[in-house]
C-alpha cells in the first residue's frame, strides 16, 4: 500500500514539475483597450444569427470578403436555425478562445449575450454590436446599425402618404403590425412610426378598428410570417367583416407580405402595407402595385461601416460615432454610428435600387 | 479462478484498470473515443482545445446538457424517454426570472422556487406514466407544448433579464482566495482533493478485496491505473486554475460533479438505483420480486424534471436573461448523449459516467468544429453521424458478442486458453459479483 502511494505521489509531483510555470495571463485593463491597436492580420470574428432572411445571408458573405480584403483574418458564423441563442453563444466564446481582436455580433438574441461579451471584453477584444443592440451589459463597446427611429417615422409617413393618394380624406381604417419582442429593435420601429400616427389617431382621421394600439397586442413572435397573417385572419373575421381595410402599418417585408397573403385570401382588396428591408419579392409586389413601400437599408453599406471601424481600431484609434445618447442597453448607452435609412416606393425604386445588382432589374 | 485472473498476467491484467465486466469495456471504448477526439481536435487547433479558456467554456457551456443527461439516464434505464425536458427548463427559468423582476424575490429563494416547479411539473408527469400509465413519450410530448407554452405566456415570449447574484450558478467561478501563487488557489485545492479521493478510494478497495478474501488485481495496475488518473486531474487542475484572472473552475461544474457523484451512488449502490434498473430490464420479473414499479417510474420522472429546472436555471444564469427559445431541442442533445454513453433503447442497461462521457463526446466535438470555424449547419450533420455511427457500432458489436474493440482483442487471446469462458459466473476481478453491482465506478 505504502508503495503504490509513493509512486502515486512521485508522479504527482514530477507532473506539477513538469506542467511548469503559470501562464495565467492578467488582462483586467478593463474598458476598450482600443489605444494600443493590434496586428493588420488579427482575427476578426462575425458571429450572426440564423440564415433565416436575406439580409444576413448576404451580409455574411459581404463580411467574408470585405475582412479579406482589409487583410483581416475573417471568421464568419452562423447560429444554427433551431437552437440559435446558445449556438451563438458558444461561437463568441469559441471567437474569444481563438484570440480575435474585434467581435462584430448581430444578436440572435441582445438579452442573452451578456456572459459571453464580458468574456471577450476580458480577454481585450472589442465588441460591435451590429443591426442590433446588446442588452443589459457594460461590455459592448459600439453600435452600428441603420436609424431605426427613423426607419419607424418613415413607415408612419408612408402610410399616411399612402392613404391621402388611395382617398383624399379620412376617416382611414388601420391595423397595427410590429416585430419580435424579444428583439430590441422592434419597440425602436413601432415607436418611431407611433410618433407620426399617434397624433393622427388622436384627431380621429385613423381609426384603429381593431382597438389594438399597445405593441404587445401587436407584437408578431419570431417575426414569423405564419403569426402575422394568422393574427391577419382574426383581425379581417373580427373587424372587417363590412368595414373596409384601408392601411397596414408592417414592420418588415415579410410580414408584409404576409399580411397581404391573408387579405388576399380573405378575398379583400390590398390596403395600404408598408415595410422595410427591401426583400427582392416585396420589390417585385412593389412594382406590381400591391406592397406600398419599404426601407432601402443597404446592407452593403452597413457592412462596409462595420469593417471600417475595425480597421480605425486596428490602427489605435477611435472609431467615429454619431450617436451617444440615445441608445441606453440597461446598462450603458452605447455610442452608435447610425445611417440613415430611405423609403422607397414605386416612384422612386429604379433610382433607389439604382446600385444594387439583384434589385435594379426588378425595378424596370 | 486463479486459472482465469492471471495464467499470463500482462494484458489482460491492464484491462482491468477499466475494472470488470464488460458494460466497464464498452464504456471504456467510448471514453477511448473521447480521448481520441479530444486529441485530434488538439492536434487540428494548434492546442487551442486544450487551452485553459476553452476547457473552461467547453464546461460552462455544456455542465447543463449534462446534468439533464444524468436525469436522462435514469428514465431510459427504467425504459422510457422524457421529451419535455426542453420545455420544462425553459417553463422553470421564466418563472424564477419573472418572480425576481417582479417580486424582487432574493435569488437564493428564486433557485428553491426553481426547483419546486420542476418537483411539480415532474409529479405530474410521473402521475401520467406510473399511475394512468399513458406511455412516457406521449406525456412528455404533451409536456413539451404545455411547458414551452407556459413559457411564452409567462413572459409574453419575451427576454427577462436577471440579477447579477443569481447568475453565479451559470457564470460563476471559483473565487480568487489567498496569496498570489500563479493559478487559482481554490481551483488547486480542489483538485488535490480529487486526486487525494482517487488514491484513497483505490487503497480502501484493495483493502476490503484482501478482506473479502478475493484476489486484487496485482499492484502494478492498481498503481498504472492511479497514477493516470491522478496524472489526468493534475493536468486538468493547471489548466483549470490558470485561466485568464478572475475565471477559473465554474460554479456550474462543481454543481456537475457533485451530482455525478451522487446518482452515480444512487444508481449503483442503493435498492432504488437498482430497482431501476430491475424495472427497466423486466418489468414484469421486478414486479413479481417485490419491486414497486409504479413507484419507481414515477419517482424516475419527477426526478427528471427537477434535474430539468436546475439546468434551465444554469442557462439563464449564463445567458443573463431567460428567453422565449431556452432549451429548444435539449431534450435530444442529452438523449443523444445517454446512447452515446451506452444505453439501451429497450431499458435497463446504461450508467451515469458513460451518459457523461457520452455528453463530453457532443461537446468536445462541437466545440472543436466551432474552434474550427464549421459553421452551425455542417456542425448538425456532423454530430447526427456521430451519433448514428457510435450507437451502430456499440449495436453491432453486441450482436457480434463483442463488447468492445479491447474485449475483441482479449477475446482473441483467450479463446486460445479456455475454449468457452463464463464471464458471468467468474468475476475477473475484486469481490464477487452479487456483492459489487455490474456497474463500476472509475
Amino acid at each position: 500500500m505504502r508503495k503504490l502511494l509513493t509512486t502515486t505521489a512521485i508522479a504527482a509531483v514530477a507532473l506539477m514539475a513538469l506542467s511548469g510555470c503559470s501562464t495565467r495571463t492578467d488582462t483586467t485593463s478593463g474598458g476598450s483597450s482600443a489605444a494600443a491597436g493590434f496586428a493588420a492580420d488579427s482575427l476578426i470574428g462575425v458571429a450572426l444569427p440564423s440564415k433565416t432572411s436575406e439580409n444576413w445571408v448576404l451580409a455574411g458573405g459581404l463580411f467574408e470578403d470585405g475582412l479579406k480584403e482589409a487583410g483581416f483574418k475573417g471568421d464568419v458564423q452562423y447560429a444554427g436555425a433551431s437552437t440559435t441563442v446558445k449556438d451563438q453563444q458558444d461561437q463568441i466564446s469559441a471567437m474569444v478562445t481563438k484570440g480575435a481582436k474585434v467581435i462584430i455580433i448581430g444578436a440572435a438574441d441582445g438579452g442573452q449575450l451578456g456572459t459571453q461579451v464580458k468574456a471577450a471584453h476580458d480577454a481585450g477584444a472589442i465588441v460591435i454590436a451590429y443591426d442590433r443592440l446588446i442588452l443589459n451589459t457594460e461590455d459592448v463597446d459600439y453600435y452600428v446599425a441603420y436609424d431605426n427611429f427613423k426607419v419607424g417615422e418613415l413607415q408612419g409617413q408612408a402610410l399616411l402618404d399612402g392613404l391621402a393618394a388611395k382617398k383624399p380624406a379620412g376617416p382611414y381604417n388601420i391595423e397595427l403590425f410590429s416585430g419580435s419582442s424579444d428583439d430590441a429593435n422592434a419597440p425602436v420601429f413601432f415607436n418611431g412610426a407611433m410618433s407620426v400616427l399617434q397624433p393622427k389617431i388622436d384627431d380621429g382621421t385613423l381609426v384603429v378598428g381593431s382597438g389594438q394600439t399597445d405593441i404587445k397586442q401587436t407584437a408578431t413572435a419570431g417575426w414569423k410570417a405564419e403569426n402575422a397573417q394568422s393574427r391577419m385572419d382574426s383581425l379581417l373575421t373580427s373587424t372587417y367583416g363590412d368595414k373596409t381595410l384601408d392601411g397596414v402599418l408592417s414592420p418588415n417585408d415579410t410580414l408584409a407580405r404576409a399580411i397581404i397573403t391573408s387579405v388576399k385570401a380573405a378575398g379583400k382588396a390590398i390596403p395600404v402595407v408598408t415595410g422595410q428591408d427591401s426583400e427582392a419579392e416585396s420589390v417585385k409586389s412593389i412594382m406590381a402595385g400591391e406592397q406600398y413601400s419599404t426601407i432601402n437599408k443597404d446592407t452593403r453599406v452597413l457592412v462596409a461601416q462595420a469593417i471600417d471601424m475595425a480597421k480605425v481600431l486596428q490602427k489605435g484609434e477611435t472609431p467615429e460615432v454619431n450617436d451617444t445618447k440615445s441608445y441606453d442597453n440597461g446598462k450603458k448607452i452605447v455610442p452608435a454610428f447610425l445611417l440613415p435609412p430611405v423609403i422607397v416606393t414605386k416612384d422612386n425604386a429604379a433610382e433607389a435600387y439604382a446600385n444594387d445588382p439583384k434589385l435594379s432589374p426588378l425595378t424596370k | 479462478m486463479s486459472a482465469d485472473t492471471s495464467p499470463r498476467g500482462g494484458f489482460r491484467d491492464l484491462k482491468k484498470i477499466f475494472g470488470a465486466g464488460s458494460s466497464n469495456l464498452r464504456q471504456f471504448g467510448i471514453l477511448f473515443s473521447l480521448i481520441a477526439i479530444i486529441l485530434l481536435f488538439q492536434f487540428l487547433t494548434d492546442g487551442l482545445t486544450l487551452s485553459s479558456g476553452n476547457l473552461i467554456n467547453l464546461v460552462s457551456q455544456y455542465s447543463y446538457i449534462l446534468i439533464l443527461a444524468i436525469g436522462m439516464v435514469m428514465v431510459i434505464i427504467a425504459g422510457h424517454i422524457d421529451l419535455s425536458v426542453g420545455s420544462v427548463a425553459a417553463f422553470a427559468g421564466i418563472v424564477v426570472a419573472t418572480a425576481m423582476q417582479e417580486w424582487n424575490l432574493p435569488w437564493p429563494l428564486a433557485i428553491l422556487l426553481g426547483l419546486a416547479v420542476g418537483s411539480l411539473i415532474g409529479a405530474w408527469q410521473g402521475f401520467w406514466v406510473a399511475y394512468i400509465g399513458v406511455p412516457a413519450f406521449i406525456v412528455t410530448l404533451a409536456g413539451m407544448l404545455i411547458w414551452r407554452g407556459g413559457n411564452q405566456v409567462i413572459g409574453n415570449a419575451n427576454t427577462v433579464p436577471v440579477p447579477d447574484g443569481f447568475t453565479t450558478i451559470g457564470s460563476g467561478y471559483l473565487p480568487e482566495v489567498g496569496p498570489y501563487t500563479g493559478y487559482n488557489n481554490l481551483t488547486l485545492v480542489l483538485g488535490l482533493i480529487i486526486a487525494g479521493a482517487v488514491v484513497l478510494v483505490e487503497v480502501r478497495a484493495r483493502r476490503v478485496q484482501k478482506i473479502m478474501g478475493s484476489e486484487p488485481a496485482p499492484l502494478w495496475v492498481s498503481v498504472i491505473k492511479v497514477t493516470l488518473l491522478v496524472a489526468v486531474i493534475i493536468y486538468a487542475t493547471v489548466l483549470f486554475a490558470g485561466g485568464r484572472v478572475g475565471t477559473s473552475f465554474p460554479v456550474s461544474g462543481i454543481i456537475l460533479g457533485v451530482l455525478v457523484l451522487f446518482y452515480s451512488f444512487i444508481t449503483r449502490n442503493t435498492i432504488f438505483g437498482r430497482h431501476v434498473y430491475a424495472v427497466g430490464g423486466n418489468k414484469l420479473a421486478a414486479e413479481l420480486s417485490g419491486v414497486k414499479s409504479r413507484r419507481v417510474n414515477f419517482l424516475v420522472m419527477m426526478n427528471m424534471s427537477i434535474l430539468a429546472s436546475l439546468a434551465g436555471m444554469i442557462f439563464v444564469a449564463r445567458s443573463v436573461a431567460s428567453g422565449p427559445q431556452d432549451g429548444l431541442s435539449w431534450e435530444l442533445d442529452a438523449i443523444a448523449a445517454v446512447f452515446i454513453g451506452g444505453a439501451a433503447v429497450s431499458g435497463g442497461i446504461g450508467t451515469v459516467t458513460g451518459s457523461i462521457i457520452g455528453g463530453l463526446v457532443m461537446a468536445v466535438l462541437n466545440n472543436g468544429l466551432q474552434l474550427l470555424g464549421v459553421g452551425a449547419d455542417r456542425v448538425q450533420i456532423i454530430k447526427g453521424l456521430v451519433l448514428l455511427i457510435a450507437v451502430g457500432v456499440d449495436v453491432w458489436n453486441k450482436s457480434q458478442g463483442r463488447p468492445s474493440l479491447i474485449g475483441f482483442l482479449t477475446r482473441k487471446n483467450k479463446t486460445d486458453e479456455f475454449p468457452s469462458e463464463p464471464p458471468a459466473v467468474v468475476p475477473t476481478s475484486g469481490t464477487p459479483a452479487s456483492v459489487r453491482p455490474p456497474d463500476n465506478p472509475s
